[in-house]
């Protein structure tokens, strides 16, 4: 047990989920053949990557992570996408 | 033959840094070879030697300021390449490939009607962030995205095309370069109070001075960061 966690189960079982979250997200995100899809997924990602910051007592990081990662990222990736195609060959 | 290869390429990439992960110290541990040398200092006398209450702060913009100085001009040389490649060689030639992107696309009157509801809070939330940065968590480059977002918001549901530009070219180009020159700036003045570059005067008594060349630099992170979104963002649509 580390100093953040000394609260007991609950905290460590958020990092838990949130972690299987993540990778089950990541795997998505690598599968989608509409790259929309894949964007929001990605979207959603940042924004539970966001979450595990502000858990692990850093809100200056969780911070940018929601406004540069489910924010901007995801815009300049569907402006891309706007521009190319939508599905995966 | 090709998927063998690239599943023996990721293990061999992947297990390395598994290793790495291992070897790790545990999070809080105070014992972290991160935590052994200057941190105790930093969190003693941080809070008064830096100017900035909220000690991230202190760090990015007094103690390492040096480092902040190279990230933002990463972020400006990002810009200038995005201009360089996407940015098309005749201004105002055609609304080109960009109008059938989603950016293009026709705006709902409900979308708009929400942006235009929503956007001075944006923008308040965007300045309580920049302002406050140096008391709490936030401060340029959080606020000056929240700033970006919402000005790329606006010139998607404004739908201005590149002859009636959100800010005018040439105010443009001064507020994208904001950040750089601004820290260039700061360091020029700590050159001349403490004779050497992105100085902060260590007397107790100019504490004032510390805060104030503290907020001046998140304030120019702010808007470089900003117009360095908006740019890239315009860039990519085609204006």
């Amino acid at each position: 047990m580390d100093a953040l966690h000394e609260g007991g189960g609950v905290s460590q079982t958020f990092d838990l989920v949130m972690l299987a979250l993540l990778i089950a997200m990541a795997l998505a995100v690598a599968r989608s053949k509409d790259l929309v899809a894949a964007a929001i997924i990605f979207s959603g990602y940042s924004l539970v990557m966001c979450l595990l910051w502000q858990h692990r007592g850093a809100p200056d990081v969780a911070m940018a992570e929601a406004a540069i990662g489910a924010g901007v990222t995801t815009i300049l990736v569907l402006v891309a996408i706007g521009r190319t195609r939508r599905k995966e060959k | 033959m090709r998927k063998p290869l690239v599943a023996l390429t990721i293990a061999a990439a992947a297990v390395p840094m598994l290793f790495g992960v291992a070897s790790l110290p545990r999070p809080g541990d105070d014992a972290a070879p991160a935590h052994a040398h200057a941190t105790a200092l930093y969190i003693e006398g941080g809070a008064r030697a830096t100017g900035a209450d909220n000690l991230v702060t202190g760090v990015l913009l007094n103690y390492r300021a040096l480092d902040t100085f190279g990230e933002v001009m990463v972020i400006f040389a990002a810009l200038a390449a995005v201009m360089a490649v996407l940015t098309p060689a005749a201004p105002g030639s055609g609304d080109g490939p960009g109008a059938g992107g989603p950016a293009g696309a026709q705006v709902s009157p409900v979308v708009a009607y929400v942006v235009r509801l929503t956007a001075p809070f944006i923008a308040l939330f965007g300045a309580f962030v920049i302002f406050k940065g140096h008391v709490s968590p936030g401060g340029g480059f959080q606020g000056g995205v929240v700033l970006g977002a919402l000005l790329m918001l606006l010139s998607v549901v404004m739908g201005r095309g590149p002859r009636t530009p959100l800010i005018p070219a040439a105010a443009a180009r001064w507020l994208q370069a904001a950040a750089p020159m601004t820290f260039a700036a700061v360091a020029l003045l700590g050159l001349g109070l403490t004779g050497s570059l992105l100085g902060f005067p260590a007397d107790p008594g100019m504490a004032w001075a510390r805060e104030l060349m503290i907020i001046a630099l998140e304030l120019g992170i702010a808007i470089g960061v900003a117009a360095a979104i908006l740019g890239v963002f315009l860039g990519m649509r085609g204006d």
